[in-house]
């Protein structure tokens, strides 16, 4: 049975619009400080809702977490805040 | 409340978090760094002689910018969070401090007022005088003899409605 290729994971961010830029140091910077920043956002949106009680805050602030992160790593991949996906 | 349960005729009488004032002032310096990097190149163009130049446009100044304003986000979010995730509860039997000390590192006590010996309340500085912000420091017979509340709105109220729900305050010499 012939072998089929796997997808790069990463071709994802080029149906999204979203560009890594050229140099192999840069991405592999980028992939890393990604990488950390997720696992940052799954810590704290875990504190947040272990141990906010409840309150009426936790989710928008965890979705302005998430909009201001998006927001810059857009910028670093295309220089514009705004995602290609969500711009018109 | 998951940290601590409530016992038997224990209500919840008060939460106090820092005051927003505080909070703001542990922010400052992350906004500061954030505006770091856009003040660089007008620095650098005051100098007398041309060091270099720093254009946002390429993607490398683009990506070391976005990267630093990622950290300095991060930051100013778990600062946020700590703001938000410490408190005060104040009930009818104790005082509990709950204190998020770091990720996965969170502190939770609990002060019996039946075992209150003092309460002072101090205000220092112009702003925090002006916006009524002070530190409460409840003394206890305890395990735990000291307790402080810093940074937090009206401490003058706070205390008063800590005494009123000490057991026979005049015994303690309150």
């Amino acid at each position: 049975m012939p072998l089929t290729a796997v997808r790069n994971p990463l071709d994802a961010l080029a149906d999204l619009g979203l560009t890594l830029p050229a140099g192999g140091l840069l991405t592999a910077v980028l992939i890393a400080v990604f990488a950390v920043w997720l696992i940052y956002t799954l810590v704290i949106s875990y504190h947040w809702l272990r141990y906010s009680h409840s309150s009426l805050i936790t989710s928008p602030a965890i979705f302005v977490h998430l909009v201001v992160s998006v927001a810059i790593m857009s910028y670093a991949l295309t220089g514009s805040p705004v995602p290609t996906f969500i711009a018109p | 409340m998951k940290e601590f349960e409530l016992e038997k005729g224990e209500h919840t009488v008060k939460s106090v978090r820092k005051h927003w004032f505080v909070f703001v002032l542990e922010l400052l310096p992350y906004a500061i760094l954030a505006a770091l990097p856009l003040a660089l190149p007008r620095a650098i163009e005051l100098a007398p002689v041309p060091l270099l130049t720093i254009d946002f446009s390429s993607p490398l100044a683009r990506t070391l910018l976005s990267v630093w304003w990622l950290g300095v986000w991060t930051g100013a979010f778990a600062a946020f969070t700590r703001y938000f995730l410490n408190l005060w509860v104040l009930t009818n039997m104790r005082v509990v401090d709950i204190h998020q000390k770091s990720f996965f590192h969170r502190d939770v006590s609990s002060l019996v007022l039946s075992r209150v010996q003092d309460i002072t309340v101090e205000t220092k500085g112009l702003m925090y005088s002006l916006l009524d912000i002070g530190t409460i420091n409840v003394q206890s017979a305890g395990a735990i003899e000291r307790f402080t509340i810093r940074g937090i709105p009206h401490p003058a109220m706070l205390r008063d409605i800590i005494l009123k729900y000490v057991p026979n305050p005049d015994a303690a010499g309150l």
